[in-house]
């Protein structure tokens, strides 16, 4: 808070000058606006297609609320895109580690989001301990881990340590894989 | 007398050996989770589910609250070690602890902090012991009007008061609420908004909600914004036992009991949780300052971490009370616990203290277990937290990244809900990013499908009068008290916006002067 940011480090990470974030329209604050808009819409049109069943007893039907949801999503983001416009910006979040001159950087937020993608398919297919050690040595290379042969253990480690502690001993039916299926201290 | 004779009973099951472990294990875990930055107390909680699913009621919940203090704990090492400001409750710890720290003090507000912890952990579990059985007698009578009542109460005045602006709180409420609704609705048995999909017809897990918006999504948003290069940890020399001197003590000790007094109250009440109690403890003790330490306001005064410290504590334990006695979550962590509750079939509420007992007062029991061995792990750990600090940050975050990944699939061991992790997660990123508080989303969440239970449990009742639902003497106290909190709230919020605002006046630069200097002679 009171140190100046090691500007040299910075500088390096993000390859430029911190640009101006109040001269750039809030586009994407508006377009998170107008999704939430279109959810709440899309509550109010779903709620009028879910089935009402003949003779229900109750006053109340399943509608009513969903009803009620979609309004209050409408008004509420309305709200937000009436506030922006206006010149009232959200305050992004503060953190430790968050750097509060920095730029959003998508590229590393996409790499993160690629890492976890690569779950859905590994878990099943090549078992926990593998899908792991890939996750979590993507996310570290993606986060600037130096060695990636380092982040490559450590998420090894941690796949076998979790796939025994929860798979095998907790209880856990965690996929051990083909690779490890054989092992018994792997079944639990 | 009754609830004592409950509460020896409570020690008798908690005392017992694994109960005992269990505590250790939770309230160790909770810090060192704690302790990493970027990791509040909600976060730490919702990683931690995963290792409640093969834990017996009693011994989850026990080792949950360990987790729930040592969570919070932690956090103010955190904010006092490192050099820049953590998570909202502690933020004013680090005010003050911090430039503490930087003077070489770190000891001392660590010890202050610790020991004020205890002080007003152990106070507020008094109250909470001697409280809740009483409201949870009178919650009993509450009809589903007056339940419908106080779910409104909570979803505004968290809303309202949680983040930058009560538009931004709403849309995330909202948001909360739309994935409540996901599933198949209880009453009459209709699926809403599951695109036919049958592992959305169960509905979304809260767990993937907050495992979602706490550990993907601030992970996200801070790979986004990564702060790169060494992680700067002030060290702290002295030995353990010369940390607080006498003068410390004295002027410690009154913060700490105003801090528990400040705190429990505001925590008790759905008015924003620790966050508040922490701003209003801070400025009660800057305002009540005097002569020296009036001036070291700014610049590092103990007054402004034990009384902080201490509120902060305290309001954790008065969450614990509405939570108990009326099954409503008023902060995100809270909620949290709440779905741990429910993923053993266990519904808080008034009639938790009838049909649980056991478990209750053993869960009790352990928040005044877990608080003996926070006092006495922390002060003597220090080298070991100042070690997880250090962790870099890139490993941090990928392990981060797969404790999530496992807490969504060990939920049914099916991808799709790693999937729908995901996505919350993104939608966690989004807000933070663009300023929308998540824990609205959270509560919202886990209260939307109980408030539509209790509206249309009332209006069957009443066959369709609206009225019916402010009939009850309640209800109306309720609706009123909503008014007053929110009111309040704001001017609170305002209150605290200067507070946060003011001490940036104090010479700053000359504080970072004296820390950098020590920084290089070192």
């Amino acid at each position: 808070m009171t140190d100046p940011a090691p500007a040299s480090l910075d500088a390096a990470a993000s390859g430029e000058a911190p640009p101006e974030r109040a001269a750039r329209p809030p586009i994407g604050e508006l377009a998170f606006a107008a999704v939430c808009v279109a959810l709440g819409v899309y509550a109010i049109i779903g709620a009028g297609f879910i089935r009402v069943p003949p003779g229900s007893a109750s006053v109340l039907g399943p509608r009513v609320f969903p009803y009620a949801v979609g309004a209050l999503l409408v008004a509420a983001s309305a709200a937000v895109i009436v506030q922006v416009l206006r010149g009232r910006r959200g305050v992004p979040d503060d953190g430790e580690d968050v750097d509060p001159d920095a730029p959003t950087d998508w590229l590393t937020v996409g790499k993160l989001v690629a890492c976890f993608l690569s779950q859905l398919v590994l878990i099943e297919f090549a078992g926990w301990p593998i899908a792991v050690t890939v996750l979590f040595a993507g996310a570290a290379w993606s986060l600037g881990a130096k060695r990636w042969w380092m982040a490559l253990l450590v998420g090894l480690g941690l796949g076998l340590v979790t796939q025994l502690v929860f798979g095998a001993w907790l209880g856990l039916s965690l996929p051990a894989g083909a690779l490890l299926d054989w092992i018994p201290i792997f079944h639990g | 007398m009754d609830s004592l004779t409950a509460l020896l009973e409570g020690f008798a099951t908690a005392l017992q050996p694994q109960y005992l472990l269990y505590a250790l294990f939770g309230v160790f875990i909770g810090t060192a989770v704690g302790v990493l930055p970027g990791i509040g107390p909600a976060m730490t909680v919702a990683l931690l589910l995963p290792l409640t699913y093969s834990l017996d009621p009693t011994g989850a919940l026990i080792v949950f609250a360990g987790i729930y203090y040592g969570g919070m704990y932690g956090g103010s090492t955190t904010s006092i070690l490192l050099n820049t400001p953590g998570e909202s409750a502690s933020i004013v710890t680090a005010l003050e602890g911090n430039r503490m720290a930087k003077a070489g003090r770190g000891a001392a507000a660590l010890a202050t902090a610790a020991i004020g912890s205890f002080v007003a952990g152990t106070a507020a579990t008094l109250a909470l012991t001697f409280l809740a059985p009483g409201i949870a007698k009178v919650a009993v009578q509450l009809g589903p009007a007056d339940y419908f009542a106080l779910i409104v109460v909570a979803f505004l005045t968290v809303g309202a008061l949680l983040g930058s602006s009560v538009p931004r709180g709403l849309v995330s409420l909202g948001l909360g609420l739309l994935l409540g609704l996901v599933g198949t609705e209880v009453l009459s048995g209709q699926q809403r908004y599951t695109f036919g999909i049958p592992s959305l017809a169960d509905g979304i897990d809260v767990v993937i909600i907050a495992v979602g918006l706490f550990a993907l999504g601030e992970t996200l948003y801070v790979a986004s914004r990564l702060r790169h290069g060494p992680v700067r940890v002030i060290p702290v020399t002295r030995g353990w036992q010369s940390w607080m001197t006498r003068a410390d003590w004295s002027r410690s000790w009154r913060p700490w009991l105003r801090g528990t007094a400040i705190g429990f109250p505001i925590g008790t009440i759905p008015a924003g949780g620790a966050d508040v109690a922490t701003f209003l403890s801070y400025a009660t003790e800057r305002r009540l300052a005097k002569g020296a330490s009036k001036a070291e306001f700014g610049r590092g005064a103990i007054e402004g971490v034990a009384g902080p410290e201490a509120a902060n504590n305290a309001a954790a334990a008065g969450v614990l009370v509405p939570l108990l006695t009326l099954g409503l979550p008023t902060t995100a962590t809270a909620a949290i616990i709440i779905s741990a509750f429910q993923s053993y079939g266990i519904r808080p509420g008034p009639m938790l203290f009838e049909n649980q007992s056991g478990l209750v007062w053993a869960l009790i029991a352990s928040l005044y277990i877990g608080n003996v061995m926070l006092l006495v792990l922390n002060l003597p750990l220090v080298g070991m937290w100042v070690k997880v600090l250090r962790i870099p940050r890139p490993y941090l975050y990928a392990g981060i990244l797969a404790f999530a990944g496992l807490g969504a699939y060990a939920l049914h061991f099916n991808v799709f809900d790693t999937l729908t992790l995901l996505v919350v997660g993104l939608a966690g990123f989004l807000m933070r990013r663009y300023g929308y508080p998540v824990a609205p989303m959270v509560v919202g969440g886990i209260l939307g499908p109980m408030a539509e239970e209790q509206l249309r449990k009332s209006m069957a009742i009443s066959q369709g009068d609206l009225s019916y639902l402010v009939h009850s003497p309640f209800a109306i106290v309720a609706y009123g008290a909503l008014a007053v909190i929110v009111a309040t709230g704001l001017w609170l919020q305002r209150r605290k916006a200067r507070i946060e605002a003011a001490p940036k006046l104090v010479a700053t630069s000359a504080i970072a002067a004296i820390g950098d200097d020590r920084n290089a002679r070192r």
